[in-house]
């Protein structure tokens, strides 16, 4: 196998959907660092935002990339709502209640999902698309948006967090609870934010989920574990750790296949994340909250 | 469609609470489907084609005595687990005579594995396929009215040879359906002198096929022959293989015969993909069963409805022609299909059941085929080569 085999089959294909991996487990990391719990639901909040594009898609004929704001928009208020309607009833009590409260919620957006857009395989657009060649490498542009707009999404972000008094308001939260409140923070806000902010990505990995590959119900569902693997990987509470993760994940079950028989790709991130939890439970960048 | 689906939702439950209190001396047929789970979208027209045998029996004089012929539906939930829960209480608790299901083959193992065979309950299941079901030690109690996936495998192997395919790589879904198919049609096609270049399982529901489709086209074959399902992991897959360039030709078991192909991808991009599938062979039982079900409120288009029929109104032969006793139905079920004897077409009860009083021997001509059981109590099946044409399916050969 040559150099360029390797990079067209194996890790071009890896960054990609590392790349999707990445948008959720951003999501996730910040959910974890400043909520304090693992939630579950935001595979499926990914296959909600991914529809909902889909809606957009139908209706008004823009290309999916021009309806990705707007599905953004739609799937971070659903993810305040449900905040709102469930988990802020459960904020005083264990943690572990608020988990299991967020694994419901996942079975009923995806019952949603199913409920109005069907079981059936949907995609953005009809046909296939052939990859350009670029000395030797096959790309197609979909795949250089993934890459350019998870990149672009998280240094927003990474701004957000850095310079605006919002940002450090949530990294006070994440770092220190009681000292953040202590100092003014409104606790409320800060986790309003969160939810818009982790909503939103939500919808994104799993648009460009759907744009790369096709629209099913239980297509965020599936990636969950991978996109736990990458956040825990980098180091949980590290936006720029998760974002490291999700590349590594991704090459790493598509390289699976080259020393494993490929019923195993799936195993590739479990035993990722088993390892990192044996050996280094702080990631890679060394997260702040486990 | 919705509000179709909850009134069936609605039907079943309707039929399972009569069913639950039955007069004294009813015989009762257990309906193990899987009513929920991955094939609930499926299920409720195969067990309704079902209880539509139960409804012509009992409206034309009744099983035995002039007694009336229960169904007592189960939800076998489309797995092991929930097949044998089901099939422990219909045998163990309703006390049924024999069963018609479960619907998944998963579940028809386990649940014949663990209750039917020791009980000695026979099971005739209209829609598991796996090729393991052959191999059961089942005491001759172990039945099916559709074909198993080894008849498929095997005549694609020998379809595609014939053809001149001569180096395929094979991708399947690492399941009951996908390894059963795989295996029988790997070993038929190497028996015909067929080189299989490729050969690899895959997990559902991944985003990316690329490095597997990589290293299944190293090999060198211009032919994939993908044993999935097409509105499932078989589409990515197939979408991945088509705009990477990875092969040429492409070949689906009938899972892949599915709308989705076609709709996601456009004909025009499926011009070297083509499909085998069981076919129906046209029969006057077929056009009797057809026209009945409609005027049931069925459709006759739906899947597994023919051999789910088939499966109730053998098994209400067999029971009439064992006299009610549960250890001759085995027996009974073979000599109401084996052939010979005057042809009884579905619906016909009224006139099987005077034969069976006077002693002649029946045949029955099912909706599905002829169904006429083998030793391993399977019935072979018709199958054809689909290309795809316009926006739909059309057949390129038989395949034999």
């Amino acid at each position: 196998m040559d150099m360029l085999e390797l990079l067209n089959f194996y890790i071009i294909p890896g960054l990609v959907l590392g790349s999707i991996y990445a948008l959720g487990a951003v999501g996730i990391t910040l959910a974890f660092a400043i909520l304090r719990y693992a939630h579950l639901a935001h595979g499926d909040l990914a296959t909600l935002g991914a529809f909902i594009a889909l809606a957009i898609v139908q209706a008004s004929g823009m290309p999916p990339l021009a309806a990705l704001p707007f599905a953004m928009i739609a799937t971070a208020v659903v993810a305040v709502g449900i905040d709102k309607g469930f988990y802020e009833h459960l904020r005083e009590k264990p943690k572990i209640i608020t988990v299991m409260a967020s694994l419901g919620i996942a079975l009923m957006v995806r019952a949603v999902v199913q409920v109005v857009w069907g079981v059936d395989a949907e995609s953005y657009v009809r046909g296939i698309v052939r990859p350009e060649t670029y000395w030797g490498l096959r790309i197609k542009d979909r795949e250089i948006w993934t890459v350019v707009f998870m990149i672009v999404l998280v240094a927003a972000l990474q701004i957000f967090l850095a310079r605006s008094k919002w940002g450090k308001a949530m990294r006070a939260m994440s770092d220190n609870p009681s000292l953040a409140l202590l100092s003014g923070i409104d606790n409320r806000k800060v986790v309003v934010l969160t939810w818009i902010i982790a909503g939103g990505l939500c919808a994104a990995a799993g648009v460009f989920l759907g744009i790369n590959t096709e629209l099913k119900s239980m297509m965020g569902w599936q990636m969950l574990l991978p996109m736990f693997a990458a956040a825990i990987l980098g180091g949980v509470g590290r936006v720029e750790g998760a974002v490291l993760g999700g590349l590594i994940v991704g090459v790493a079950e598509e390289l699976s296949v080259l020393v494993l028989p490929s019923e195993y790709k799936a195993a590739m991130a479990f035993a990722i994340l088993l390892f990192m939890l044996l050996v280094r439970p702080t990631g890679l960048l060394r997260g702040k909250v486990l | 469609m919705n509000s179709k689906a909850l009134a069936l939702v609605g039907g079943l439950m309707a039929a399972t609470a009569l069913a639950a209190a039955p007069a004294k001396a009813d015989v009762k047929i257990g309906l193990l489907g899987g009513v929920s789970g991955p094939i609930a979208a499926m299920a409720p027209s195969m067990v309704e084609a079902a209880q539509l045998a139960i409804s012509q029996v009992n409206a034309q004089g009744g099983i035995l005595d002039g007694e009336q012929l229960v169904g007592v539906v189960g939800d076998s939930a489309c797995n092991p687990q929930g097949g044998t829960d089901a099939a422990t209480k219909a045998v163990n608790i309703e006390g049924v005579t024999a069963i018609v299901g479960p619907h998944c083959s998963g579940a028809v193992l386990a649940a014949a594995g663990s209750v039917t065979i020791p009980a000695g309950v026979v099971l005739v299941t209209p829609s598991g396929t796996s090729p393991e079901i052959t191999g059961l030690d089942d005491n001759d109690t172990v039945f099916r009215t559709v074909p198993s996936d080894d008849y498929q495998g095997r005549a694609l192997a020998r379809t595609l040879k014939e053809q001149g395919y001569d180096k395929v790589a094979v991708a399947y879904i690492n399941n009951d359906y996908g390894t059963g198919l795989a295996n029988s049609f790997k070993s038929e096609f190497e028996a015909q002198g067929g080189e299989i270049a490729g050969y690899a399982a895959h997990e559902e529901g991944k985003a990316s096929y690329r490095s597997n489709l990589a290293e299944l086209s190293s090999g060198g074959a211009e032919t994939l022959v993908i044993f999935d399902y097409g509105d499932g992991t078989g589409l990515t897959l197939l979408r991945q293989a088509l705009e990477n360039g990875f092969f040429t030709n492409f070949i689906g078991g009938d899972g892949m015969k599915s709308d989705a192909p076609i709709k996601e991808l456009g004909a025009e991009n499926l011009t070297t993909f083509f499909a085998s599938s069981p076919v129906g062979e046209k029969s006057d039982a077929l056009d009797t069963f057809n026209e009945a079900f409609k005027g049931a409120g069925g459709d006759p288009d739906a899947i597994f409805v023919t051999t789910s029929y088939d499966a109730a109104f053998l098994l209400a032969l067999a029971v009439e022609k064992a006299g009610g006793d549960k250890a001759g139905v085995a027996a009974a079920l073979r000599e109401v299909s084996n052939g010979e004897g005057e042809a009884i077409l579905p619906g016909e009860w009224e006139k099987a059941k005077k034969l069976i009083a006077d002693g002649t021997a029946i045949d029955y001509k099912g909706a599905a085929g002829d169904q006429n059981f083998d030793e391993a109590g399977d019935v072979p099946g018709t199958y054809a080569l689909f290309k795809v044409e316009g926006d739909a399916f059309a057949v390129v050969s038989e395949m034999k």
